[in-house]
């Protein structure tokens, strides 16, 4: 008997023992029509539509240090990227609501250039940047460190800086990696509480006027503030969780296409 | 005129090397002998312990890769995603450089690249043959070839001919090889033993 095989599995299913749970209780016993409301299927729409942007910002912004990571020694700025993920997540709400309150020098001058972080897709989608950046970075990281680096030495040979050399070279041939760093973080940002039920409670801002983010929605159900009480907490749940699975499963299915 | 005299450490190991020549150099060894951590020091990749780089009588030693005008070549060496004639004109384009078409043209036939298309599809001689025709379109000072010799099939013919045009562009070529009998094919020979080169292993062949 295979008892690694066999521990493996079982603490496997220990782990999806809660997404088991909320989908069959919530697809099933507890299934409730207003967890599969309009309301709700508004708030997935946000949610998606906020952690694909933090994605594409996750990409421009964040890309060039994965690949500094990769190709430096910098063990210091390396421990830095995972303090974000690493601190309780509603502080980092705490920290951008500070950062651009009309009562700090920060938030007036924000402010006076328009930018508006509380309950708006900016603030809700640069607090999904900050608690997804880390896992983009991590994840690319190791992708840009199994690449022959032969290809770099000789753009750079021929005067390329390194700069130039990932956005000519290095890029146009890590969509493998690129795909499940992105879709992986996506992921995270897919799942995020924590600071977005702080900066961005909900979306005061066309086309979402109103609408709250998936999971703090499912947790107004959850605590009462909204009609439906747990059993349509746990069926948003379960809606939630068959959005999510699939690009979750698509983000590891690349990366270990891309490990080939 | 390539001249360099580097003191390197790698782990355990200790290369200490000396050479200068223009041309085209073979440097020789065997296996684990430090050829490649050679080259990498000339290239910019390792840095010196003790002793100098100098290019056309300039010292490079402190200089960065990108600003030492040295371009290093593997057998793995390529843009897979390019074509083949955007990629041998690749580092022309970088430094501004418009070689005519038909030096192009020339150094394609004479380097037996009479094929087109994706260079990611390409056999490994192939791609081998594109990245050496691009690193001599870019004329930086001096050509490192790791090897990338190897496997082609009409090898010395190659080396011949690559000497040839290096020569005629002025860049200085350093090939390594485990065979020493490939030293006939170069203006100057040098046999590293141990990371260790030595005026008394030290030969020019012409």
């Amino acid at each position: 008997m295979n008892w690694l095989r066999l521990i493996s599995v079982a603490s496997l299913l220990l782990l999806l023992v809660p997404i088991f749970v909320l989908l069959y209780y919530g697809l099933g016993p507890f299934r409730d029509a207003a967890g599969f409301s309009t309301q709700v299927l508004r708030s997935i729409e946000l949610t998606l539509f906020s952690s694909a942007l933090a994605v594409v910002a996750d990409f421009v912004l964040f890309t060039p240090l994965a690949y500094y990571l990769a190709r430096g020694n910098d063990r210091i700025t390396e421990s830095l990227v995972d303090i974000p993920v690493s601190v309780p997540h509603p502080i980092i709400g705490v920290a951008l609501l500070i950062l651009d309150s009309p009562i700090t020098p920060t938030g007036q001058f924000l402010l006076g250039l328009h930018i508006n972080f509380y309950n708006t897709i900016l603030g809700l989608v640069t607090a999904l940047v900050i608690m997804s950046a880390p896992i983009y970075v991590k994840s690319m990281e190791p992708y840009f460190e199994s690449k022959d680096p032969s290809p770099e030495e000789f753009a750079m040979g021929m005067g390329a800086s390194r700069l130039k050399t990932l956005y000519s070279i290095v890029l146009p041939n890590s969509y493998d990696g690129l795909s499940s760093a992105s879709l992986i973080s996506m992921s995270r940002a897919l799942s995020e509480f924590g600071s977005i039920s702080i900066i961005a409670f909900y979306v005061l801002q066309f086309p979402f006027y109103g609408v709250s983010p998936a999971s703090v929605t499912i947790y107004e159900f959850f605590s009462g503030n909204m009609s439906g009480g747990l059993n349509a907490a746990v069926s948003a749940s379960a809606a939630m969780i068959l959005v999510a699975i699939p690009i979750t499963l698509a983000g590891h299915v690349v990366r270990r296409r891309a490990g080939r | 005129m390539i001249e360099a005299k580097v003191h390197v450490r790698v782990g355990e190991f200790r290369l200490y090397a000396e050479l200068q020549g223009e041309g085209v150099i073979c440097l020789a060894g065997k296996n684990g002998t430090g050829k490649t951590t050679l080259l990498r020091a000339i290239a910019g990749f390792l840095p010196i312990g003790e002793g100098f780089v100098r290019l056309g009588g300039a010292d490079v030693t402190e200089s960065s890769v990108e600003e030492r005008d040295v371009v290093l070549v593997t057998p793995s060496t390529c843009f897979p995603h390019l074509g083949v004639d955007s990629h041998i004109i690749w580092g022309a384009r970088l430094k501004g450089l418009r070689p005519h078409n038909e030096y192009v043209l020339r150094v394609k036939s004479e380097l037996g690249i009479d094929y087109g298309g994706s260079v990611g599809s390409l056999s490994r001689g192939m791609r081998q043959r594109v990245a050496l025709a691009t690193a001599l379109l870019s004329s930086p000072q001096a050509i490192l070839v790791d090897e990338a010799f190897l496997g082609l099939n009409d090898r010395e013919t190659f080396i011949s001919t690559y000497g040839k045009l290096a020569k005629q562009a002025d860049v200085d070529v350093i090939f390594s090889s485990q065979d020493e009998a490939d030293g006939k094919l170069a203006d100057y020979l040098y046999v590293l033993n141990d990371g260790l080169t030595t005026p008394k292993q030290r030969e020019a062949v012409s």
